[in-house]
């Protein structure tokens, strides 16, 4: 880095402090933020206890782009990191911040990239331009009665060619997203109701009744693709694959699995390894054809009878980086750290070292631990935790933002935002003992709190727990 | 007693002068007022003299010193002597001008609007024995002799509207109407039925009114006169005035005066004058037909001659419009000479009021005709006179054209397709019929389709030039790093936009509230048709300066300067979709984007070119303040002559679809652009009759912020959808395929 920066950290809790101690650790200076929800939160210590007295402001959102941004200016900061959520995939953000009178770093990919790939359509077409798999169906917006129909009656016949059981197809609203106008079909002779249903759904709601068709797939292990790559955008390289099936029932994940499949301690119906190494190979492709340029993570859903599907491609950092960091050594050396890689490389310095220096040992377990009840639809707990602790050992890595927690300082969750409070990295030498290592972890963990109802803290410790015994499974 | 009672004559005539005159020529009043007290007191001191002399020479005094004043006139005088209490008001002329009458639709205070008055009233006629009674529909404003219920004649939107509903029953039953305009203009506010939307319905019908109608102007202000007034004949009091806006009103605007200010006595009488409003001036425009020459000083209701000129002169016009529209033929030479001879007494003629059937659409047609050749010259017209030539050129061959397709092929071809269609039909359903067995026995043989598999895997082909990516125009303010608070951020908790995606990708819409800022007129002129379709024409007509208003033609070079534009409505040729439109804009930057005579000239050339060309019609108001008020009654007239051009366009089968944007208010929204059937404003825009600040002027009422807004406009019946700028290109499209008469080329 040639010049002194300074990164304002768009963001709070774990990733605030995941950003701050990355800078520390690069020699850089920074500038947090906070809301008055958050001012109990570890971030805000943390920056106070790293930082100078340009280095901590109370702002009233992080959704406010002009209050940031005017910060940004007040404290002279060079960049911002986005973290992950709010502004992290708002291309318009990036590109304000790029193109503004005062221009700033953004760290995170271009806006033209952010913008190409957060376009589900656009990024199913240009996977399949490099023949990567996609979802089998339409990969442009339908707008004929007849040429849908048409296109669902092949998806039919395509599924029972393949052997699937009860083909099903699914009609979803093109202009649409998180879950608005989709619905799944199981017989053709229903196809037309359901796309007129769609069709007149998303006339009203989105002014364009483009429709899009594709298959519904059953039982399917959800992998994703660690990617890096320095501002050239030229040699992007990847850190291992990721499963990250456990979910929670509103598709939340709950634990994350690296690498991707275990094929030396389970059988799998499939050449588990090729896949891996397929979808890797893919996922590097499709980056050097976008001139991808940061940390990304590229999503696919596996069948069960091994076929990979490219999803969609997260253009940020993501919760679960410390998993993938975890089982991976840059030139022989542990301790890799993707915050701090992604925050170098977005700086401009060039990446240092190829593919061919980064090497994969053991397995990796992250939990995310929330105070939530797992038998209520994963209902966030509210109230006061006064006593979280767990045994430190050389295997676990644990980040959180919650402050020293005691008894008479207890730590109230605040409920704006979502409800993690703490990711537990495990590391171990293969499936067995990771799995050994992760309960040893859960059963010693302890977690308490209260709130006004008196009832305890539920958490999800239990459901973890369960949960563990059936990792990298279908 | 006789006495007292002449000396009470001539002092309401004396207090009379001292009002009209405001405070002018005092010495003569003063020698008045000192002669009367001196006679006065005479009476009262000295007994049992003879004091008739006296009177006489004090009487001739005053007529002396009237017709001296009364050539001193100025035009803001008239106005006084218009709006004076003493004035004739129309039920003067009910009693005195007609035979008999019945008021209609309601009583003194009570009925909907004591504003206007309507009667059924009849003139007796005598031809040798026997006599005629002619019946007629009498429609006016009636402003009373000071009645704090009348409103000063200012109409309610429910006046009007009552009005309208008797020129339909007069229309059935066969009678002229008699309109008397009484008005200082229409009632400003906005209510059920919006103020602007009833005046606009109102001329749009009496554009298309199949009996004889007179107008006698007393008081005519703006768009509540013209809400009655557009007539076949229009009569003008000699003392009366016509104009597009009062001289309070024009000095408001000229003074920039602010809300409650008050302009100064000169300068009111400086606009008045510059107005140009009296009778003879609007007589020399070709406005108005003829001036009725009222006694001294302006028409009170003890002068009883006067009624008798009246009465002759709205026989005569009646009489005159029903002889034209019948056409010439031996008898009615006779009839006509004797017509034209002042010295007849026209109550001992006779002719008919009744038009036949086969003469209305005759009539409607002189009408019509009459308008659209006013104010040809008030504008210029910097067109070279080969282009000119070129145009007529084109314009024939149009005619030719037309008769060509439309008149034959069409006709032909219409019955030719039906055939075609229903005969295809009938196959259609023998040949599936037929193929029934075949096919499902083909279907259960039929293998699994490898390309259409191959399709689900791979890239399709997809023309993505009819996706919407990005805008064609985009304004220059998205070049500058700024943030815009929304307006509604109070409320709303909008965060502040950046400019450059606010005017850019945003299109000008707040993305929490959808609040739409306003924006240049060209980003819906180019992102709503096709690229590179736009063609326009007449482009070389220029707003004038037909009044000499003083300054106004600085004012004009400077908006043309500003704009790049010769006046302030663009008219160009466009495609959606390859569907052909003609379109106006009313540009607001262009001093408002208010209309005068060059403005009304474009917009019915483009209608006409509508018409003619068969393509639908849009008019986009990017923005109005109004009339262009210094081009007077050039100005005003314009409200008919394009409402007339409309109405033609519309019952020639078309589409003409209006959109409203930003700011929209007065003559414009009052009628040709209120007469649509297909109107739509775009979001956060505003239109009514008259902006909060000439209700507050003119009424002293405060509106509520949101008055205007285009949701109370929709409530109200005014426009009929509100469209989001964005989906504006789409709006439009489905406007074109779905709404709109018979005769539209692409149908």
């Amino acid at each position: 880095m040639e010049k002194e920066h300074k990164v304002l950290i768009a963001n709070r809790g774990e990733i605030a402090v995941r950003i701050i101690q990355a800078c520390h650790k690069l020699g850089l200076s920074f500038v947090a933020v906070y809301t008055a929800e958050d001012a109990h939160s570890g971030h805000v210590a943390l920056a106070k206890e790293l930082g100078d007295s340009k280095s901590l402001y109370r702002i009233s959102s992080y959704h406010d782009a002009n209050e940031l941004l005017s910060i940004a200016d007040a404290a002279n900061a060079t960049a911002i990191h986005p973290g992950y959520g709010f502004f992290a995939e708002d291309f318009r953000f990036a590109r304000r911040v790029t193109e503004r009178d005062r221009p700033l770093i953004f760290i995170g990919p271009s806006w033209r990239v952010i913008r190409e790939l957060g376009d589900k359509i656009n990024t199913k077409r240009l996977a399949r331009s490099l023949d990567i798999p996609t979802v089998p169906g339409s990969d442009k917006p339908i707008y004929d009665e007849a040429e849908a129909e048409k296109v669902a009656r092949s998806l039919f016949e395509f599924q029972v060619h393949q052997g699937v059981e009860k083909p099903l197809v699914l009609v979803k609203a093109s202009a649409g997203g998180g879950g608005m106008g989709i619905e799944e079909v199981y017989d053709i002779d229903l196809f037309r109701s359901v796309y007129r249903r769609i069709r007149n759904y998303a006339m009203r709601q989105f002014k364009d009744d483009g429709v899009l068709i594709e298959q519904r797939i059953k039982n399917f292990n959800h992998l994703e693709v660690q990617v890096l790559c320095d501002r050239a955008g030229k040699n992007p390289v990847h850190f291992g694959t990721r499963n990250c099936s456990i979910q929670s029932t509103g598709l939340q994940k709950r634990v994350e699995i690296a690498p991707g499949f275990d094929p030396s301690s389970i059988t799998y119906p499939f050449d588990a390894q090729k896949v891996m190494d397929d979808i890797t190979e893919y996922s590097i492709t499709l980056a050097r054809k976008v001139n991808y340029d940061s940390v990304g993570t590229w999503e696919w859903i596996v069948t069960k009878d091994g076929h990979p599907f490219l999803m969609e491609v997260n253009t940020r950092i993501q919760v679960e980086n410390g998993v993938s960091a975890a089982i991976s050594r840059i030139k022989g050396k542990a301790d890799v750290d993707l915050i701090a890689e992604q925050i170098r490389c977005g700086l401009g310095d060039p990446l240092g070292y190829t593919q061919s220096d980064i090497t994969f040992d053991g397995i990796g377990i992250e939990y995310r631990i929330i105070a939530e009840d797992t038998e209520q639809n994963f209902t966030p707990w509210v109230g006061n935790i006064d006593n979280f602790s767990w045994n430190h050992t050389p295997w676990l890595n644990m980040h959180t933002h919650l402050p020293q927690i005691t008894k008479e300082n207890p730590y109230t969750i605040p409920t704006e935002f979502d409800p993690n409070l703490a990711l537990g990295i495990i590391w171990g030498t293969d499936l067995e003992n990771v799995k050994e290592r992760g309960k040893e972890f859960l059963n010693a963990l302890s977690i308490t709190g209260y709130n006004g109802q008196s009832s305890t803290l539920k958490s999800n410790i239990p459901f973890l727990l369960k949960n563990t015994d059936r990792i990298l499974r279908f | 007693m006789e006495l007292a009672k002449n000396l009470q004559q001539l002092t309401e005539r004396l207090n009379y002068i001292r009002d009209i005159f405001g405070g002018k020529h005092q010495d003569d009043i003063n020698l008045l007022s000192s002669r009367l007290e001196e006679f006065r007191h005479n009476i009262e001191t000295q007994a049992n003299i003879n004091f008739d002399e006296g009177l006489t020479t004090l009487e001739d005094l005053f007529f002396f010193m009237e017709a001296k004043l009364e050539n001193k006139l100025t035009p803001m005088d008239n106005v006084r002597i218009v709006r004076h209490p003493q004035r004739i008001c129309l039920r003067d002329i009910l009693e005195n001008v007609y035979d008999n009458y019945t008021e209609i639709g309601g009583q003194d205070e009570h009925t909907n609007d004591p504003a206007v008055l309507i009667a059924r009233a009849y003139i007796t006629r005598k031809r040798g024995k026997k006599s005629y009674n002619q019946s007629v529909m009498v429609i006016g404003h009636e402003k009373g002799h000071g009645e704090e219920f009348r409103n000063g004649g200012s109409a309610k939107p429910w006046g009007n509207a009552k009005a309208l509903h008797y020129m339909h029953v007069a229309e059935i039953e066969g009678i002229p109407i008699h309109s008397y305009i009484f008005t200082p203009g229409g009632d400003p506010v906005e209510d059920y039925p919006g103020a602007g939307q009833q005046i606009a319905k109102n001329i749009y019908k009496m554009a298309g009114l199949s009996v004889p109608v007179v107008a006698l102007f007393s008081e005519g202000g703006s768009g509540g006169a013209e809400a009655l007034s557009l007539a076949d004949k229009r009569l003008m009091l000699s003392h009366g005035y016509y104009s597009v806006i009062s001289p309070e009103g024009a000095a408001a605007i000229e003074g920039r005066l602010k809300r409650g200010e008050r302009a100064s006595a000169e300068l009111i009488e400086n606009c008045a004058a510059n107005l140009k409003l009296t009778a003879k001036d609007n007589l020399s425009f070709g406005y108005i037909d003829q001036v009725l020459q009222e006694p001294t000083l302006g028409a009170r209701p003890y002068h009883f001659d006067f009624f008798r000129t009246i009465r002759q002169e709205i026989i005569r016009a009646t009489d005159e419009i029903v002889l034209n529209t019948k056409g010439f033929s031996l008898f009615r030479i006779n009839q006509l000479r004797r017509l034209r001879d002042t010295e007849t007494n026209l109550d001992d003629t006779y002719i008919n009021w009744h038009l036949p059937k086969s003469l209305r659409s005759d009539l409607v047609e002189n009408r019509q005709n009459k308008f659209l050749r006013m104010s040809k010259g008030s504008f210029i017209n910097r067109q070279s006179m080969l282009g000119a030539l070129s145009d007529a050129w084109t314009e024939q061959w149009r005619e030719v054209y037309n008769r060509l397709v439309y008149d034959f092929f069409h006709r032909y071809r219409r019955t030719y397709t039906n055939f075609l269609e229903e005969a295809t039909a009938e196959w259609e359903t023998i040949k599936t019929r037929a193929k029934k067995p075949f096919k499902s026995a083909y279907n259960k043989v039929r293998r699994i389709d490898t390309t259409a598999q191959q399709e689900l895997t791979s890239l399709s082909k997809w023309d993505r030039a009819d996706e919407r990516g990005g805008w064609n125009w985009v304004s220059t303010r998205a070049k500058e790093d700024k943030s815009v608070t929304c307006p509604n951020a109070k409320t709303h908790g909008c965060l502040d936009l950046w400019t450059p995606d606010l005017y850019n990708e945003f299109a000008g819409v707040c993305t929490t509230c959808g609040h739409h800022f306003s924006m240049e007129y060209q980003w819906l002129m180019y992102n709503c048709f096709d690229v590179n379709s736009l063609y326009e024409f007449n482009s070389e007509w220029e707003a004038g300066n037909p009044l000499d208003f003083p300054t106004l033609d600085q004012r004009i070079k400077d908006a043309q300067e500003k704009t790049g534009l010769k006046s302030g409505c663009i008219t160009f040729e466009a495609r959606i979709d390859n569907i052909k439109n003609v379109v106006a804009v009313l540009v607001a930057p262009f001093r408002g984007g208010s209309v005068g005579a060059a403005e009304g000239a474009k917009l019915i050339s483009a209608i006409d070119r509508a018409r003619r060309k068969r393509y639908p019609l849009i008019i986009y108001s990017h923005g109005t303040a109004g009339i262009r008020i210094q081009e007077g009654t050039h100005g005003v007239i314009q409200m008919p002559r394009v409402t007339i051009a409309i109405r033609r366009y519309i019952r020639a089968g078309g589409l003409y679809l209006v959109v409203y944007d930003t700011h929209s208010f007065g003559g414009p929204v009052a009628s040709f652009l209120g007469c649509a059937h297909y109107q739509f404003a775009i979001r956060s825009s505003n239109l009514g009759f008259a902006g909060p600040t000439v209700i507050k002027n003119t009424t002293g009422i405060d509106v509520a912020p949101d008055h205007h807004n285009c949701y109370k406009a929709l409530s109200r019946g005014h426009i009929h959808g509100v469209w989001d700028r964005r989906d504006i290109r789409m709006n439009v499209k489905q406007a074109l395929l779905t709404m709109g008469g018979r005769n539209l080329y692409y149908r």
